[in-house]
């Protein structure tokens, strides 16, 4: 209806330039039929568990390293923080020239997208675990990678959940770049033909199934745990 | 013999000083026995009672316990803190049970275990409660649920009840002395509160302050169970009180201006205060 107004009565945008809702479901029901949107959700979807994976194992991993030689954190937390400021889509001109025009180019450019949000996030949460919770286990007879599997980590999950959060969201725009840049399969693919073809109702069509899939899985599965550690620990 | 302090001193080196917040300590604590260690805040009570956990290292002289050395924590000295220090993300039992957890029992004795205890404390129709749903008296009454779970025969509590509302504080404190009553287990507790000293120790250690050292050591024989209404704890307490004053008074003195005195500032002197006038 807003747009209808925007369009048809006040005239201030234009129809070439902003589809109506009912043209990109159309879009959307062409590109569902012809099973282009199903097969590129899928390989996007696939590339995206794939990539985030292992973003958090090598994530974890990173930072539990870290967290137990104090030297590496000092030398490698400014590091880490430095290249989160860099773009997901710097990384792909130099993945094809190391991998080629190949899958693991795209996952290796998820990957170095999101492993060191979650990193810097569990680096910094396992820190910042009140010290009597440490010292109570200890009393209790917890050692070494036990303080960290049932102690630290849980302590400090609410600040992880946070770190794997920014974490996802990097990755998909990690994801995004580097289908578009290299155009192989999937919805990034989607949406540069949709540039190429000048059909602004496909490309707003892919953004749109982008921004309900990001939403699923935050309503499917972030929310969900954040709600689990909201009650647990009496947040709400 | 269950606990052996010898000739123990822990310094601190902050930027601008040295500060002696022990020095010299020697103690020997019998199998069973209740000890309390009392003293004004700043004497360096708590830094012992850690110092016996392992959660410290002393600066000199040395802490065996049962002919052994302390080097550190370890899960044959249970410590209760004055913050219940409960894992919000684990509920009443999964707490209650995190310490045989770590020693590796199996689940279903794990279990058993852990309900026994709880009711102990009475505390079984919660067991399914997260932490933030207790109260601050309830808290306390599962970290000790979760001392008692570590089959440790010394249990060591800083200053368990300080935090709680009077009213909880006496119940915990009876609780307390049945508990030990029944598990007979040799026990160390922090406290600066006399009334709770003499109404849980077998002994008090009254401590002094800069540096802080044993002053005294004063023997309470007095029948169990004690309760705190009766005119011989209240006997007791007052002769601990006159062995305490004094420390207070230098302690206090350190965080007052020169010129301020507990004797001048506890009566009111002159014509225009109206003693009395309110009866």
């Amino acid at each position: 209806m807003v747009y209808e107004l925007g369009v048809k009565y006040l005239k201030v945008w234009q129809p070439n330039g902003f589809p109506s809702p009912i043209n990109i479901a159309k879009t959307l029901e062409i590109l569902l039929v012809d099973h282009t949107l199903g097969i590129a959700v899928l390989t996007s979807i696939m590339r995206l568990a794939i990539g985030y994976g292992i973003s958090l194992v090598f994530g974890f991993l990173f930072a539990l390293i870290m967290l137990r030689f104090k030297a590496l954190q000092e030398n490698l937390s400014p590091l880490l923080l430095g290249l989160q400021t860099l773009p997901n889509v710097c990384w792909v001109p130099l993945a094809v020239l190391w991998f080629g025009l190949r899958e693991s180019t795209i996952i290796f450019v998820v990957v170095i997208g999101s492993t060191f949000a979650i990193t810097l996030a569990v680096e910094s949460g396992v820190k910042n675990v009140k010290s009597i919770y440490l010292r109570a286990a200890q009393t209790m007879g917890a050692k070494g990678l036990k303080t960290y599997q049932d102690v630290a980590l849980p302590a400090a999950l609410p600040e992880i959940i946070n770190g794997m959060k920014q974490g996802w969201a990097f990755a998909w725009r990690g994801l995004i770049s580097g289908e578009m840049l290299m155009q192989v399969k999937g919805l990034g693919e989607i949406l540069i033909v949709g540039k190429e073809k000048a059909d602004i109702n496909q490309i707003m069509a892919i953004m749109v199934v982008i921004i309900v899939l990001g939403l699923m899985v935050n309503k499917l599965v972030f929310e969900r745990v954040e709600a689990n550690i909201r009650y647990r620990w009496g947040l709400d | 013999m269950s606990l052996i302090l010898d000739g123990v001193g822990k310094r601190f080196i902050t930027k601008h000083r040295v500060v002696h917040t022990l020095e010299n300590v020697t103690l020997e604590i019998n199998q069973g026995e209740f000890l309390c260690l009392l003293g004004p805040s700043g004497c360096g009570k708590s830094t012992l009672l850690n110092i016996a956990a392992g959660l410290e290292k002393p600066t000199t002289g040395k802490v065996y316990f049962k002919e052994k050395e302390i080097t550190e924590a370890g899960p044959d000295r249970a410590v209760m803190f004055q913050e219940a220090a409960l894992f919000p993300w684990l509920n009443v039992i999964d707490n209650v049970e995190f310490a045989m957890r770590m020693s590796g029992m199996p689940k279903k004795e794990r279990k058993e275990k852990a309900l026994q205890v709880l009711k102990m404390v009475h505390l079984t129709e919660f067991q399914d409660s997260f932490i933030h749903e207790l109260s601050g008296g309830m808290r306390q009454r599962v970290a000790l649920a979760r001392a008692l779970t570590m089959n440790a025969d010394l249990l060591l509590m800083d200053e368990p009840f300080a935090a709680l509302d009077s009213q909880s504080k006496n119940i915990l404190q009876m609780e307390l002395q049945q508990i030990w009553w029944d598990t007979k287990k040799t026990i160390i507790f922090v406290t600066h509160d006399v009334k709770e000293a003499v109404l849980l120790a077998d002994r008090v250690i009254v401590m002094a302050a800069n540096p802080g050292r044993i002053k005294k050591e004063i023997k309470v024989q007095l029948a169990r169970p004690r309760c705190l209404e009766s005119l011989d704890t209240v006997y007791v307490e007052a002769q601990i009180m006159r062995e305490l004053k004094n420390e207070v008074e230098k302690v206090a003195k350190a965080e007052y201006d020169s010129d301020w005195d507990l004797e001048k500032d506890t009566i009111l002197l002159g014509p225009d205060h109206y003693l009395g006038i309110g009866l």
